[in-house]
């Protein structure tokens, strides 16, 4: 469960993350929605201990990230998937994938190979495991991305806007892998996912419930089914002003989800 | 009077071995100086402390003529009961200047990496010495491995100092040489072949280094020009 009590975020005078609180239980997949500036990405950003509290409680399964110990903990728990892929330039694609779980979690190289082959194999980059990020697509390093974050095998997947930089087509295809993981992991309960994103109609049929950040204020918790009905989400008028201006994209609507 | 590089020949051995000997001080020298200056690099780049002492050697170490550090340790030091014999003053010298000119290099290449590069490394649970070791370095030294070849390469030059605390390197060697022979002109002529020959070695293991920690940047054939369109993405 992730936990998130009261949380208070500062950049200088502005203050980003006013008193959010957000309970994320095992098996869910929740999306956090809300124009650019609200304070999302820096929601992710302080679940996964990159940005400092300046207010409020955050706990991985009872692990307080603001204590540099348990977030050491927390975060073998949890894995990131980010806007710009941030995928280590100097290693092969393999290498990206295998690092952490090699080093963090100490499993034998030919045994964590063989699975970052195998989930290498299932997003259709067989064959570009000795390739560096720089030789790959915009679309082809997300997945990579993807990849490197559930090598770890994470009870929590944080995604911040990870189809933001990449075109309607290489969108797509990211989209359906995640379309994919969501269906599976909402099956058997494995692996929570908390997204980040601006593809509301993707979000609208993976969620189990979405959240509405305004002004650093989280103003709606529903699930799915609720938030788009008129006499839910749909009756708050920011909301609602929000929806009308992201017009949905038929090709990312289209995105094939294989549940 | 005719150029006759044969009046060197029964000088030829005390000269080599003079080259030999500058090929050795350096050597270690730019080993010394390339490891100081990872660490004023990363002290540099960081915070606190550590920053401020890194600053405070970097600036006293390049705001003082070399002649004098080399003579403060060779001449000063012993006053205190630290004695250093040439050879290994020359290069605790050497390490000292080369690392306070090449932390600063070090530095910029650490400040020019994406910074979400290294989120993604932190998220991932890896120890801060994993982090430094496994990203930060490797990607900091691809940009900054060729003016640190610059430094290395002054550094050579530099060494011909050390002839003034009495190593028997070979500028000094040459010197002697040049006296007792009233050759200027082929002692020189050999000497600036020598020193050519020892910074063209540096700038080759230069180039090389730049070649290894840059072979992620070669576009596999058929996807050339991919570079340039992922920076666009």
């Amino acid at each position: 469960m992730i936990a998130v009590e009261g949380v208070v975020k500062r950049f200088g005078a502005q203050t980003v993350l006013d008193g959010v609180s957000l309970a994320v239980a095992p098996g869910e997949v929740v999306t956090i929605l809300g124009s650019s500036g609200s304070g999302k990405s820096t929601l992710i950003r302080c679940i996964n201990g990159l940005e400092r509290l300046d207010g409020g409680r955050i706990t991985v399964d009872g692990l307080d990230v603001a204590d540099p110990r348990q977030l050491a903990q927390a975060r073998r728990l949890s894995a990131t998937v980010f806007q710009l892929f941030n995928l280590y330039p100097h290693m092969t694609v393999l290498r990206n994938v295998t690092l952490a779980p090699e080093v963090v979690l100490k499993r034998p190289r030919a045994e964590v190979e063989a699975e970052a082959q195998a989930l290498l194999a299932s997003v259709g980059l067989a064959g570009k495991a000795d390739a560096y990020p720089a030789q790959l697509s915009g679309g082809q390093r997300q997945r990579v991305g993807i990849c490197r974050a559930l090598a770890m095998n994470p009870r929590y997947l944080l995604l911040d806007e990870v189809t933001s930089a990449l075109d309607p087509e290489m969108t797509a295809e990211v989209l359906a892998i995640l379309g994919r993981l969501a269906g599976r992991q909402m099956g058997d309960g494995g692996t929570t996912m908390l997204f980040v994103t601006h593809e509301v109609e993707f979000a609208r049929r993976i969620s189990t419930r979405i959240v509405f950040l305004d002004q650093g204020r989280l103003i709606v918790d529903l699930p799915t089914a609720r938030f788009f009905a008129d006499d839910g989400g749909l009756a708050h008028p920011r909301i609602r002003q929000f929806l009308s201006k992201m017009a949905p994209s038929n090709t990312v609507a289209g995105a094939e989800v294989t549940v | 009077m005719s150029f006759d590089l044969t009046v060197l020949t029964p000088h030829l051995e005390p000269l080599l071995a003079g080259a030999l000997l500058t090929a050795e001080v350096c050597a270690l020298g730019i080993a010394g100086a390339f490891g100081l200056a990872t660490v004023l690099g990363l002290a540099t780049a960081g915070r606190g402390w550590a920053q401020r002492l890194a600053w405070l050697y970097v600036d006293v170490f390049r705001n003082v003529p070399f002649v004098v550090q080399v003579f403060f340790l060779y001449y000063g030091l012993p006053e205190i009961g630290v004695y250093i014999d040439a050879f290994w003053t020359g290069v605790l010298a050497l390490s000292l200047v080369g690392g306070a000119y090449g932390g600063d290099v070090v530095r910029s290449g650490i400040l020019a990496i994406d910074p979400g590069v290294v989120e993604a490394a932190r998220v991932g649970g890896l120890p801060r010495l994993d982090i430094i070791r496994r990203i930060v370095l490797p990607i900091a030294l691809r940009a900054a491995i060729r003016p640190l070849g610059s430094v290395f390469v002054n550094l050579v030059l530099s060494s011909s100092i050390l002839s003034m605390i009495t190593l028997d390197e070979v500028t000094g060697t040459a010197r002697g040489v040049a006296a007792e022979t009233y050759r200027p002109f082929e002692v020189y002529a050999f000497l600036l072949v020598a020193y050519a020959v020892l910074t063209y070695a540096v700038s080759l293991g230069i180039a090389a280094l730049h070649r290894h920690l840059n072979r992620h940047m070669v576009a596999s054939p058929g996807v050339a020009g991919s570079e340039v369109a992922g920076k666009g993405a």
